[in-house]
């Protein structure tokens, strides 16, 4: 089968996303939350929980959120980050957040200590199709990890098993590991390290590692990953090869989260752009070149990317 | 209460803040946390004959106290506008100020008649001053007869309030207002974003995708200020105030310096009700100093008439 056929077929899937005639906001709001806890993760990360006050809908896997400093702020525009723990509390929600301090934005909110005032617009965008039937299969590059945690969470919490797969330069890179290993113990998953260096797992990348370990995984598989774009360039390419459906959580630079702005065009490719049909799709998604990041994901089927031109 | 209401040409609106084109999108992505028929009225996103599907990646930088956009006027085109943006749009109850978008006098004439007899619409702003599209853009349409020559044509096609919407990177912003009016124009916007940059230095090349951007946030509002203040002494008709609001002291500003109106842009991307915030805001400033109507505040510090 090539891969327009197949990419078509997945098109007329009655789940697929672009079959979904609504063009409904997703229900976001945006609420002052309070800092809980911010603990140091190594290697420049940090984690975040937020006491989120109700109503604020519970977010899913891959979903994110848009977080904004209180004034004076040294950034104007609120910083997009993906979800990597939620739970409930009562009154409201604690969502948890995975994150490098690396600019002006991130190293300011790195800065907040505990009972600091956080806006939070959310929950934004499309989480992982964890329902897919299949074994779910995370691979995680790097920070990447965070919305997968989430992933392993909700898995553990609906009694599935996965396998986990993780990779990053090295060991110190692979941030967040045990709050991996606590949730795949939960569920009885299994955890596959790889690191560039070897310091940690298997020498080489998180690809290299799939190529090894997929034989002993039950299928069928459904990937959801996600990481630097050029990982997952390589993770969407493996599963087209492989006639795996993969969930690819991407990245973009973003001002407004919810589909007005246009900001966070990513390329369509060319069967999805072929497949794509304005009239029933809704405008808070992208058009017949580019897909919004924002609204139509983050999370993307791989075959729906041009992978080719995404940096 | 203060008495808030506006006119622009034939159109009353129940108050002076007003959404900027293309960051409130067709008025209902907003609607579950704005009402929008709270608002003066909701300036849709520019609306060209065919859809537009924008410019690559990537659309947006963050600068100092500001953001560069290079969307390139994505939009469904006229169609869709008719048939699902407008419908939805009705049914908001908000006053509707259509924008539209062309590369030629032409293809503007065609979208006026187009949407001239469509019901729930209360005026046109005519996007004069786009920053990001190879034709018809803001360079093309910075010329004063070209300007005046097309207003003339749409003036006849509509009863409705004309608005042109300007560029501030030009040499003299007085006399592409003058211009406007001359042609039949109701009101004048200003401004648009101005034109800017970014660079990343490790890949030593432009932050966006089409090189330039447009430069919106607090960052401009000095700027913008200055040229509101510009347009509105060299024209009788009214100007609607942008650039750079974020707060109620902020459109006062604009008010003080001569704009009968204000549109917020950037700010609601930031904070979705940014737009009622600074209505509430405005309100509450002009109430505490017993101002009973909005005319015994606007143009306190207008300059001389040029």
């Amino acid at each position: 089968m090539t891969a327009r056929s197949r990419a078509t077929a997945i098109t007329e899937a009655p789940d697929r996303p672009l079959t979904h005639a609504t063009a409904e906001p997703s229900g976001w709001r945006q609420v002052r939350a309070t800092v809980a806890r911010h603990l140091d993760y190594g290697a420049g990360h940090r984690w975040l929980d937020l006491d989120v006050p109700g109503p604020f809908r519970a977010p899913l896997p891959g979903q994110f959120v848009e977080l904004l400093l209180a004034p004076p702020s040294p950034v104007v525009l609120p910083r997009p980050m993906s979800v990597a723990s939620a739970s409930e509390r009562s009154g409201g929600l604690t969502l948890g957040f995975l994150y490098a301090a690396i600019g002006s934005g991130t190293r300011a909110l790195a800065a907040l200590p505990a009972g600091a005032a956080v806006d939070v617009l959310g929950p934004l965008g499309r989480g992982f199709p964890l329902a897919r039937p299949g074994t779910p299969l995370l691979i995680a590059g790097g920070r990447g990890v965070a919305p997968l945690l989430f992933a392993a969470e909700a898995l553990a919490r609906a009694g599935r098993r996965c396998e986990f797969l993780f990779g990053a330069r090295n060991r110190a890179r692979l941030v967040g590991l045990e709050r991996a290993r606590e949730q795949l113990a939960a569920m009885g998953g299994r955890l596959h390290l790889a690191t560039d260096d070897g310091s940690e797992g298997e020498s080489g990348d998180v690809v290299r590692l799939l190529d090894r370990r997929v034989p002993g995984f039950g299928a069928p598989l459904v990937i959801h990953s996600c990481g630097p774009h050029g990982m997952l360039a390589a993770v969407a390419r493996w599963a087209e090869r492989s006639g795996v459906e993969a969930h690819v959580a991407m990245e973009s630079v973003m001002a407004c989260g919810t589909g007005v702005c246009r900001g966070c065009p990513l390329p369509r490719s060319a069967a999805r752009s072929t497949a794509f049909r304005e009239a029933e799709t809704p405008s808070l998604f992208g058009n017949r070149e580019f897909a919004m990041c924002c609204t139509e994901g983050p999370v993307f089927n791989a075959l729906d990317l041009d992978w080719d031109h995404i940096e | 209460m203060t008495d808030l209401t506006v006119r622009i040409g034939p159109a009353t609106l129940r108050n002076p803040v007003l959404t900027a084109s293309g960051t409130f999108g067709y008025g209902d992505e907003y609607a579950h946390v704005v009402d929008p028929a709270l608002l003066g009225a909701v300036i849709t996103k520019t609306v060209t004959l065919r859809a537009r599907t924008g410019n690559p990646p990537q659309r947006i930088a963050e600068t100092a106290g500001g953001m560069l956009n290079s969307i390139g006027l994505e939009n469904v085109g006229l169609d869709r506008f008719r048939l699902e943006k407008l419908p939805r749009l009705r049914a908001l109850g908000a006053a509707v100020i259509a924008s539209i978008g062309g590369e030629t006098p032409r293809d503007l004439e065609r979208l006026l008649e187009a949407l001239a007899a469509e019901s729930g619409i209360s005026g046109f702003e005519i996007n004069f001053s786009c920053p990001n599209v190879a034709r018809g853009g803001a360079r093309y349409w910075a010329v004063a007869r070209r300007l005046e020559a097309t207003l003339r044509r749409l003036r006849p096609l509509t009863r409705l309030a004309l608005i042109a919407k300007l560029s501030p990177d030009v040499t003299s912003i007085g006399d592409l207002a003058k211009a406007c009016e001359q042609g039949g124009a109701d009101a004048l916007t200003a401004v648009n974003t101005f034109v800017g940059m970014a660079v990343d230095l490790d890949a030593l090349r432009s932050k966006l995708g089409r090189d330039t951007g447009g430069l919106s946030g607090p960052a401009i509002k000095p700027l913008a200020l200055a040229r509101c203040r510009e347009a509105a002494a060299a024209v009788r008709i009214p100007v609607i105030g942008s650039g750079g609001i974020m707060t109620g002291r902020d459109a006062l500003e604009f008010i003080a310096v001569g704009a009968v109106a204000v549109q917020v842009g950037t700010a609601t991307f930031v904070r979705p009700r940014a737009a009622l915030e600074v209505l509430e805001e405005m309100r509450a400033f002009l109430e505490a100093r017993g101002i009973r109507t909005l005319g015994e505040w606007r143009g306190c510090l207008a300059a001389e008439p040029a």
